[in-house]
């Protein structure tokens, strides 16, 4: 490990976070352009059925209006919003920008562009639609089971699989089975920013986008092949954006913002309400996994059998990866000889499900912790002796990947966390008898680092050295408000020995900036971190270079301190930056700049093992979280305090993930609740204070040893918090989220069947 | 119709419509786009204002309400160049992530100490109880408004 570290491992604020406490940086929101227009979408009310008949007589006669665009004036192409490189497998291209067949409550059904937001609104409602009603299938169960509706030509059943891993070996006779079936629900991603996107077609025949997004190259070769532009003729930058989670990673309102823009030739504007964002962008994807396990008397996990159904909603999206990811990520956490994977993503008329937070890794580590403890209980073993017997070590290999998990700390992370959290002492505490019972419980889990074993790896970067001894780092990150830029800049300030501000990290434009993939699949920093890192090592080796041939020394004397190169050993002779530059710019015709392309070829685990606590008021069936400590194999954490932002953020994601939140959908496929006020997001009295342990080992190709944070700090937390529940309560609930109708009905049932409600 | 009222200490006289709201107006029609709307209906807390001293949701406030009043937004924040102590200490506590939920939830909060200079932890997190964050989990708000009050 790096020691003595002067940048990387310290805590610095979010690089533009001065000018976010004085209201100054400019959202998408708050941008316009000169002669912009509003566009504004008429969403459809009813989950399924064709359009029979449409008049925009109305709404065309009205003044500001200048179109209005229905599936009958635009082009009838299907795209996949969730592809991010031409020709990507398992992107099945179902959406198109206006449709002829609603497929969901919210479904884009018109756009109109006028020149206010009030008369775009009042356009949209002088549309007359009369639509032809279908059968609504609002569950996978629905949609498997009814053959004679279709929501798409192919049918229901959007894709399925069998992954197996290992073989099959005679087993002893008196192994345990244990079955479970754990229920994730769709929820909203409710980033504090609705979705918006502005778009400029000029008159050379170049499309702008302005978009906050996760990764701009993805939007260009979406929206171009779409329009039919050269990639060239569409330039897409990666502007301020008030949070993401996932909701804003695939292509929702680029495609129909950029057609609307080419087809009036003036900069169109369309900003969602909250309700339009939560109804018609994109929800976390609703899933069940039935698991079946073997296991020794001993605790050994011997097979391991899932049967996961994913709710896709209407459009397929990212779901059939979706599906996939859940499937690979149990053996990242638990050594199991023989791993057996089934899979069904399923078309519903419902809110269409994508990226969300985690990938995957949430709703299968639930459904998995939730398991572990059951077997546990069923074997009479301790819950953390279970499960140190099964976790996985050091260097394992990935059964699915069969590359290695690198420096898996989990082991750690239970170990410290059980010892911090004083698990013992509270877990086996004399239960409570009262109103109110106090429970604990704990979670494990594994995300990954990057894509490598499964896609494409790489991140390319320019650093170049201004004539004053500064630099300017261009990039293809997508700041979401993680601290992206800030951690990056970090690394690169570690490595050139100057001050943060003497840095300027650029984020991604697809004309101006190099490629990246973009911003998910907990990429950043571990692969964008180590091409940053490796760019300004490469500069510094040119800037030495020329310092050496200054100072007449040789390069391997010299050493970077302070924006100065000095030579070891001799305190009076030293070259400043600002000189290096400017002399090798003047005297020596060279040019401080370098291009480096970075190639993952690892992909560790990150891990993490989070302990909850929790009160359950059993007249009222509400749950508080009252103490909470999330253990992390971060291998290094580059911006400790930022760090644990992402956690504690990830533990109010995933309290409401376990205990509140829900996009419900009723029968008919309409939406229960699209607003905040019904829609639960948890506020700071909900709160519990979340204690954090880094375990900081290294050991792996991530900058400084570094390792992912901002999606494993989400992936343990609802695990962990229904495990607490079931333990105050002695249920077993799995079916999320525990709201306290369904722990009021399990406790009623309980007192029936005991005639009592004492224990 | 039209009305008088100050906004950060200036003084305005507007005719408007009489179903605009004050986040528009501020926004829209002064440019003001520190105050950000994330909800349209007082749920999330983003639009936060004062109006007269007291946290008011600006989604939820018809212009013509704030005829003779004085409204102070997060641009007013910094006095003579000078950060308030909030904004300083939600900077170094590392307090803000996406920043969206900043401007609100820092008016709450100076909202908070303009009349309880010393509040306790739960009077924190009850000022800020309509305020929500999707980043950062609240921990370190309240831990930025609490240093910002003990300093």
């Amino acid at each position: 490990m790096n020691q003595d570290l002067q940048y990387v491992g310290h805590t610095f604020p979010i690089h533009d976070a001065p000018q976010k406490v004085r209201g100054d940086l400019k959202y998408l929101s708050d941008m316009k352009l000169p002669n912009m227009l509003y566009a504004k979408l008429l969403l459809s009310p009813i989950a399924h059925g064709l359009i029979k008949r449409m008049d925009t007589s109305k709404a065309e006669a009205l003044s500001g209006v200048i179109g209005v665009f229905t599936h009958l004036n635009t082009s009838g192409k299907t795209y996949s919003r969730y592809r991010i490189v031409p020709d990507q497998e398992l992107c099945f291209e179902d959406e198109r920008l206006l449709t002829d067949k609603v497929r969901f409550v919210g479904d884009r059904v018109a756009a109109v562009v006028a020149t206010s937001k009030e008369t775009a609104k009042e356009a949209i409602s002088l549309i007359l639609v009369e639509y032809e009603e279908l059968p609504v299938l609002s569950t996978p169960e629905q949609a498997l089971q009814d053959q004679n509706t279709k929501i798409h030509p192919e049918g229901n059943l959007l894709h399925e699989y069998v992954l197996k891993l290992g073989e099959q070996v005679p087993l002893p006779k008196d192994c345990v089975v244990v079955e479970t079936s754990t229920s994730t629900q769709k929820v909203h991603h409710a980033a504090m920013e609705t979705h918006v996107c502005l778009a400029d077609f000029d008159s050379s025949g170049k499309l702008t986008l302005w978009a906050a997004c996760q990764g701009v190259f993805g939007v260009r070769t979406i929206v171009a092949d779409l329009l039919e532009l050269s990639y060239n003729k569409v330039r897409v930058i990666k502007v301020p954006m008030g949070g993401s989670f996932g909701g804003k990673q695939e292509t929702i309102l680029e495609p129909i913002t950029a057609f609307l823009a080419k087809a009036v030739r003036q900069p169109v504007k369309l900003a969602l309400t909250r309700e339009e964002t939560m109804i018609a962008t994109m929800t976390r994807p609703a899933t069940t996994s039935k698991i079946k396990t073997t296991v020794t008397k001993q605790g050994i996990l011997a097979e391991f059998r899932v049967d996961t159904v994913l709710d896709a909603g209407a459009y397929a999206t990212s779901s059939i990866d979706s599906t996939y990811a859940m499937s690979k990520k149990i053996c990242k956490l638990y050594r199991i000889p023989y791993y057996e994977h089934s899979g069904k993503t399923v078309y519903t008329n419902t809110p269409v499900a994508g990226g969300a937070r985690g990938w995957g890794a949430p709703e299968i580590m639930t459904a998995l912790e939730i398991h572990m403890d059951a077997v546990a209980k069923r074997l009479g073993m301790d819950l953390v002796e279970f499960r140190l017997k099964n976790l996985v070590h050091p260097y394992d290999l990935d059964k699915a990947s069969q590359i290695s998990l690198g420096n898996a700390c989990v082991i750690e992370c239970l170990e410290k966390g059980t010892a911090t959290f004083g698990w013992s002492e509270r877990y086996n505490r004399e239960p409570d008898q009262g109103r109110f019972r106090r429970g604990v419980g704990l979670a494990c889990a594994a995300h990954k680092n990057g894509m490598y074993g499964g896609f494409s790896e790489h991140s390319t970067m320019t650093m170049k050295m201004n004539e004053d001894g500064s630099f300017t780092l261009n990039t293809g990150l997508h700041e979401l408000g993680c601290g992206t830029i800030t951690s990056i800049t970090q690394i690169a300030a570690e490595v050139l020995e100057i001050d943060l501000d003497k840095i300027t990290v650029m984020e991604a434009d697809t004309e101006y900036g190099p490629y990246d993939f973009g911003s998910y699949g907990s990429r950043v920093t571990y692969i964008c971190g180590a091409c940053a890192y490796e760019v300004a090592k490469r500069l510094k080796e040119r800037l030495l270079e020329w310092a050496a041939h200054s100072l007449q020394k040789p390069k391997e004397t010299l050493v970077g301190k302070n924006g100065r190169v000095w030579v070891v050993g001799n305190e009076q002779q030293s070259i400043s930056y600002r000189d290096i530059a400017t002399t090798a710019k003047i005297k020596g015709n060279i040019d401080l700049v370098v291009t480096h392309t970075y190639h993952g070829t690892s992909n560790p685990g990150a891990y993490a093992v989070h302990f909850a606590e929790v009160e359950v008021d059993t007249e009222t069936g509400r749950v508080k979280v009252v103490d909470y400590l999330a253990a992390h194999d971060i291998g290094k954490a580059i911006n400790p305090g930022m760090v644990e932002g992402q956690i504690q953020g990830g533990v109010q994601m995933g309290i409401g993930y376990a205990l509140y939140e829900e996009i419900r959908v009723g029968g008919d496929g309409s939406i229960l609740n699209s607003s905040l006020k019904n829609y639960h997001v948890l506020n700071a009295p909900d709160m519990p204070t979340v204690k954090t342990l880094l375990i900081e080992q290294g050991g792996d190709d991530g900058p400084y040893g570094a390792k992912s944070i901002g999606e494993i700090a989400f992936v343990p937390v609802a695990a962990a918090v229904v495990n607490a529940v079931n333990n105050a309560l002695g249920t077993s609930l799995s079916i999320m989220p525990l709201t306290p109708e369904k722990i009021m009905a399990t406790l009623k049932s309980r007192y029936e069947a005991r005639g009592t409600r004492h224990e | 119709m039209q009305i008088e009222f100050k906004v950060n200490g200036k003084e305005h006289t507007m005719h408007i419509q009489s179903t605009m709201r004050l986040v528009d107006l501020l926004r829209e029609e002064l440019g003001l786009t520190g105050t950000k709307e994330g909800c349209g209906a007082g749920e999330c807390g983003s639009c936060t204002v004062l109006m007269n001293g007291k946290a008011v949701n600006s989604c939820l406030v018809l212009a013509p309400q704030i005829n003779g009043q004085e409204i102070i937004t997060i641009e007013a924040l910094e006095q003579d160049g000078q950060l308030d102590k909030l904004q300083e200490s939600f900077i170094h506590n590392s307090a803000v992530q996406c920043g969206y939920c900043t401007p609100g939830m820092l008016m709450s909060a100076k909202a908070l100490l303009m009349r309880n200079p010393n509040p306790t932890e739960e009077e924190i997190k009850t000022s800020i109880a309509g305020n929500l964050c999707r980043c950062t989990g609240y921990n370190k708000i309240v831990t930025a408004i609490k240093e910002a009050a003990e300093s």
